[in-house]
């Protein structure tokens, strides 16, 4: 009675007040609502957490309404793709309608029982798409009003984003506890819509058109899970996801979940379907960040996880691996030559999202386990890192990274955030390196043939990755000698309670990391897997290696208090940087050269063009496309 | 480093410094009046050397050899980012070539590692001594493609593109060019320990006894030495393509070899 009155309300609440957002102009009465939204759906997440997993199948009447809604957004599909002139939306809506309206019809209104199974994985998700997301929304208050400042508008277009927004996190988590396949299906297709309507929010030619891609790739996921609800109906006459799960392994249900898995990988991105995250960096910040850490692709990870433990030891379950570990690597490699802030942000997101898929395609208990590790890491990470450069952006009018050169000096407060929040992604002993290295022993630990398939993508991408995170970061630290003290900028109250709450958090499941995998990651695996992963207070241990977390900690803290301490002692005069002798007095930066007149040099980030996108984008296309034709293939044969 | 220094000498028909002249490099810079470019500066190298420690330690008392490598490249990147922080044309070229020779040999170690781990099936230095056989005789692919690693860590020709124990013409000191008195003893003696660090790597390839491994540790040391004085410096490309060509082959043929004759 309780869990189920936490779960209705996690969903309906944000549909609610996202309704009343729409109706509301007053800005201040926004903020009221959203803020009593991001609470109650925190807490709600926490004391679902207490209250533990069960089954609820609600009253007959919201299985109707699901229908009715489900018709009626197709019809605005159908209603988008005529008015955007856009053959595919309508070729892909008209498609799953006809489908779902016959099977409907076909199997006079089936019914799956239990209709919401909440379990562990449930409560993991949840966890992470209310915190993050509830941030994220705080901090949409304050980047929407700088936004429409930039822009200029005269009538506030921010009832519509917050509606969207809400309806979002609401869609999210019906998604995460429907055992129903039409129930997921259609959470499914309403984060489709509020991920299309968000990113053409600023209604320019940019946005409709990376709008109109975006829905048109995730209605490929759409028709593709009508395909699967389809293929699971035909193989056990049922479509209660957890019956399918434990139905065995026929060639037609691997087929069911073949169709589940492309659907993931067009809802988080992966090769081919990258295209679709990259376009939407149009969108307002929160938009992205929203998108891309907590919500939307993470759905599609979930349906991996979702699937995992039922595809294990098939080849089913390499195909997927492969996918992960091709789009890890790549898009590591694209990411170095990127120089637009958000785009880097977004290739990195793909290929953690990869990583993931990776380590949930290898299916074993400790692959398994660092899949959970990493999202939950990188959700934290990620939705940092974004909110972090939308108030970089606003600041500097530039999402060009080259104007982020000493950051550290013009804007300490959120130059130590985003550097924080970068070097959690790549260095130890940050949760996302504790997956880093968790997926590794994975990989080396796979039978011999995909090691020799994977570790090539692995280190690629691994070597990568640190790649470009520590040349963005350089860039960002690059002090012109005559700086001195460091003063922390003003920031607006919602810009500081989420930026700070969510690196609080960064830092607070890093350091307890041990804590939160043994409460939160085992608990979840011991689902569908037995438990690798000891975690006693002070390392993760698996099988094969261990990881002294709290010890890093200690010695990270020691290393740069002792390190201040010599600072300090030893102190220096800070004098200007060597450049061949012809420095100009009371000038750092600048040198003499040509008749002795004064230059001032520049450092800018190094471009790798060579290996940009130009050049390899197409293999990541074809690639994708062949790994995908791979996945059905080995189903069939 | 003393040793390195008088052998490369030698080989150019000169005396060289002595033995101890590293000693007595850093008891000089700490002495020196310190010159910084910016507060941050002095942390981040101390950086460097704290985690350079750190990793020392991580072998010493016999844990994992993935998290060793990770906190190698912290070590790493702490001077790369000392090298960013000063905004200084040189430094901030030999940083950028300094980050692309961890992207070097960064792959190169891991999958070293992964191949330890092939053979012992563990991940932990422990797993090593209780191997049967010395590493070598299992992995002798690895061996050599960990001299590679050497090399690349040592910042010797052809590897030699962030910084070099003599100022390149283009780059001066390149990734250490800003460093001065107490920073840049720091900085020699983080290196310091990372050279000894791999090095004592290598001599774990014959752990049963370790006399003989430090032996073959001293003879790649004795390798890297004598390509110093023979190749010239290469581009960053070809230090990429290198280390991983001849890398990835050598550890991959090596594996492969193991899988085909021993099953493991």
């Amino acid at each position: 009675m309780y869990g189920e009155l936490i779960a209705a309300t996690s969903v309906l609440l944000p549909s609610i007040m996202g309704l009343a957002c729409l109706g509301l102009t007053g800005r201040a009465v926004r903020r009221a609502v959203i803020t009593i939204t991001a609470v109650s759906l925190i807490a709600s997440s926490i004391l679902l957490f207490y209250n533990g997993g069960f089954v609820y199948s609600p009253n007959y009447i919201f299985e109707i309404s699901i229908l009715v809604f489900d018709i009626g957004l197709a019809a605005y599909f159908l209603y988008v793709g005529l008015r955007i002139k856009n053959v595919l939306v309508i070729g892909l809506t008209l498609a799953q309608l006809l489908l779902v309206m016959y099977f409907e019809y076909a199997t006079a209104g089936v019914r799956a029982e239990p209709v919401l199974v909440i379990d562990n994985l449930s409560i993991f998700m949840n966890l992470i798409v209310n915190i993050v997301g509830s941030m994220i929304c705080v901090y949409a208050l304050s980047y929407m009003d700088e936004h429409e400042e930039i822009l200029q508008l005269t009538k506030s277009r921010q009832p519509r984003f917050f509606f969207f927004l809400l309806l979002f996190l609401g869609a999210m988590n019906g998604l995460i506890y429907s055992n129903n396949i039409l129930w997921l299906a259609f959470f499914w297709e309403v984060t489709t819509l509020c991920c299309y309507e968000l990113i053409r929010h600023d209604s320019t030619k940019d946005a409709e058109k990376n709008a109109a891609v975006a829905l048109w790739m995730n209605l490929i996921g759409g028709v593709a899970l009508a395909f699967s609800l389809f293929v699971g109906y035909y193989a056990i006459g049922s479509i209660a996801l957890n019956e399918l799960l434990i139905a065995g392994a026929a060639p037609v249900i691997l087929l069911s979940f073949a169709f589940m898995a492309l659907a993931a990988f067009t809802k988080s991105a992966q090769f081919p379907f990258h295209g679709w995250l990259l376009g939407a960096m149009v969108a307002p910040t929160p938009v992205s960040a929203l998108l891309h850490s907590s919500t939307m692709v993470n759905a599609g990870v979930y349906l991996v996880l979702r699937i995992a433990p039922a595809i294990k030891d098939t080849h089913l379950t390499w195909a997927v691996a492969l996918v992960g570990a091709f789009t890890f690597m790549l898009t590591a490699v694209l990411a170095i030559s990127q120089r637009v802030s958000k785009r880097i942000l977004a290739y990195s997101t793909i290929g953690n999202l990869g990583l993931i898929i990776l380590c949930a395609g290898l299916n074993t208990p400790l692959a398994y386990s660092a899949a959970l590790i990493l999202l939950l890491f990188h959700a934290v990470s990620k939705g940092l890192l974004f909110m972090g450069a939308g108030v970089v952006e606003n600041r500097l009018h530039s999402q060009n990274i080259e104007s982020w050169e000493g950051l550290l000096g013009r804007f300490p407060l959120t130059a130590i955030i985003m550097i924080v929040g970068m070097i959690s992604m790549f260095l130890p002993p940050f949760g996302m390196l504790l997956g880093k290295w968790a997926a590794l022993e994975v990989i080396a630990s796979s039978p011999p043939s995909i090691v020799f398939l994977m570790i090539i993508f692995m280190v690629i991408g691994s070597a990568a990755t640190t790649l470009f995170w520590a040349k963005w970061l350089g860039h960002l630290i690059s002090l012109p000698v005559r700086e001195a003290k460091l003063k922390a900028e003003k920031l607006h109250a919602p810009y500081l309670l989420s930026l700070l709450s969510l690196l609080s958090l960064d830092l607070f499941i890093s350091v307890g990391a041990a804590f939160f995998i043994s409460n939160l990651v085992n608990p979840t695996v011991g689902g569908g897997y037995s438990v690798q992963i000891g975690a006693p207070l002070f390392s993760i241990n698996t099988t094969i290696g261990s990881f002294p977390v709290l010890l890093f900690w200690l010695a990270v803290g020691i290393i740069f208090i002792a390190g201040f301490a010599i600072a300090k002692s030893k102190g220096g005069v800070v004098k200007p940087p060597y450049l061949g002798g012809e420095n100009v007095e009371g000038n750092p930066l600048a040198f003499r050269t040509v008749a002795d007149s004064e230059t001032e040099f520049k450092v800018s980030i190094m471009s790798f063009d060579s290996i940009g996108e130009g050049r390899l984008n197409k293999y990541a296309l074809v690639g994708g496309t062949l790994l995908l034709t791979l996945l059905f293939l080995v189903v069939i044969f | 480093m003393g040793i390195d220094r008088k052998i490369t000498a030698r080989m150019q028909s000169r005396i060289g410094p002595p033995l101890l002249q590293p000693f007595y490099d850093i008891i000089k810079l700490w002495g020196k009046k310190p010159f910084i470019t910016s507060q941050l500066q002095p942390v981040l190298a101390f950086g460097y050397l704290g985690f350079s420690l750190m990793a020392a330690a991580i072998l010493v008392f016999r844990l994992d050899l993935l998290l060793l490598l990770f906190t190698v490249a912290t070590a790493d990147i702490c001077l790369i980012a000392a090298s960013f922080n000063s905004k200084s044309p040189y430094s901030h070229i030999g940083g950028m070539r300094e980050l692309l020779s961890v992207l070097s040999y960064e792959p190169v170690m891991i999958m070293s590692i992964i191949s330890i781990y092939f053979v012992t099936r563990s991940f932990l230095v422990g797993g090593i001594s209780s191997l049967a056989y010395p590493l070598l005789l299992l992995l002798p692919g690895v061996f050599v493609a960990m001299e590679f690693v050497l090399i690349v860590e040592m910042k010797k020709s052809p590897f030699d593109i962030s910084a070099s124990m003599h100022a390149h013409q283009e780059i001066v000191r390149g990734v250490f060019t800003e460093f001065s008195g107490y920073t840049m003893a720091m900085v020699e003696l983080g290196h310091w320990v990372k050279m000894m660090l791999i090095l004592s790597i290598m001599a774990y390839f014959w752990a049963p006894n370790l006399l003989i491994g430090v032996g073959l540790a001293l003879l790649l040391f004795f390798v890297s030495l004598v390509v110093d004085n023979v190749y010239p410096r290469l581009t960053w490309q070809r230090m990429l393509k290198t280390t991983w060509t001849f890398g990835f082959t050598l550890i991959l043929a090596n594996l492969a070899a193991l899988f085909l004759l021993g099953g493991v």
